[in-house]
């Protein structure tokens, strides 16, 4: 018996979540800052920040064990 | 092996190359690039409109329009502003006042056109009202870049620099775009 180490199927789920969220506070944050509210671009880029960070983190930490029979 | 690789036996040799994991590093990387992306926009001065749009402000060589008297209400006249390629509309309203206008809608750049006391686009009709260049209708949530005029004393009218967007006015004053008076009775908009 092997132990394979694999990325959850959750964590790609909430990965690919991450990234519509991502899309869509950029697609927002373009906008305003074309209406000329850059008021906005700190807290947006502080957001979109730690969204990448978890991203990140899932993405190179999360793992789950599958085992298998070699 | 799952029914369809059974039904559909096809052999890839790279078939197995691009893990699960492989994608939501890539995942991963798409929305460091965003987040890049709004750094980028809060990092950088210029307006991101560019030369097109440039700061409100007088410009150094204002240019002549002709005479304001030759211009009746619901008439207009284009003229070229900073450049050859800087067109922009000169219009008298229906209540007589005089308006210029860079004539690039804020959607996608088409030219507008004066119709019927409102600024058309007829690439994706589009309409602006003509008092402040405000959005009314249509795909374009911006207003038009505003041009400010100078009637000198013997009549002739003068584009002098450019106006700031009305965005960027205090809140009272912003009551104005028709678009923050949807809500209220039609009768207290016209007034």
């Amino acid at each position: 018996m092997s132990a394979s180490v694999r990325i959850s199927p959750a964590a790609l789920g909430v990965i690919l979540v991450l990234l519509v969220i991502q899309l869509y506070l950029f697609e927002t944050v373009l906008g305003a800052v074309l209406d000329g509210q850059r008021g906005v671009l700190p807290g947006a880029f502080g957001v979109s920040l730690a969204l990448t960070g978890i991203a990140l983190f899932l993405a190179f930490r999360s793992t789950v064990q599958h085992r298998r029979k070699d | 092996m799952t029914w369809w690789r059974r039904a559909f036996p096809l052999e890839l040799a790279e078939e197995g190359h691009f893990s699960r994991r492989e994608f939501a590093r890539f995942l991963a990387l798409v929305s460091a690039g965003f987040t890049t992306g709004i750094g980028f926009l809060w990092l950088r001065k210029a307006p991101l409109e560019g030369a097109s749009d440039p700061e409100p402000g007088p410009v150094e060589h204002p240019v002549a329009v002709g005479m304001a008297a030759d211009l009746k209400p619901g008439e207009s006249r284009l003229f070229k502003f900073r450049d050859a390629h800087d067109a922009c509309i000169l219009l008298r309203t229906g209540k007589g006042e005089l308006k210029a206008y860079r004539q690039i809608c804020t959607h996608l750049g088409c030219a507008v056109r004066f119709k019927a006391d409102r600024l058309e686009c007829p690439c994706h009709l589009g309409f602006f009202e003509t008092d402040r260049g405000f959005p009314v209708q249509g795909p374009p949530s911006r207003p038009l870049a505003a041009i400010a005029l100078e009637e000198r004393s013997d009549g002739s009218l003068w584009a002098v620099g450019e106006l700031p967007k009305p965005t960027l006015e205090p809140p009272g004053q912003r009551a104005a775009c028709p678009r923050d008076q949807a809500g209220q009775d039609p009768a207290e908009v016209k007034a």
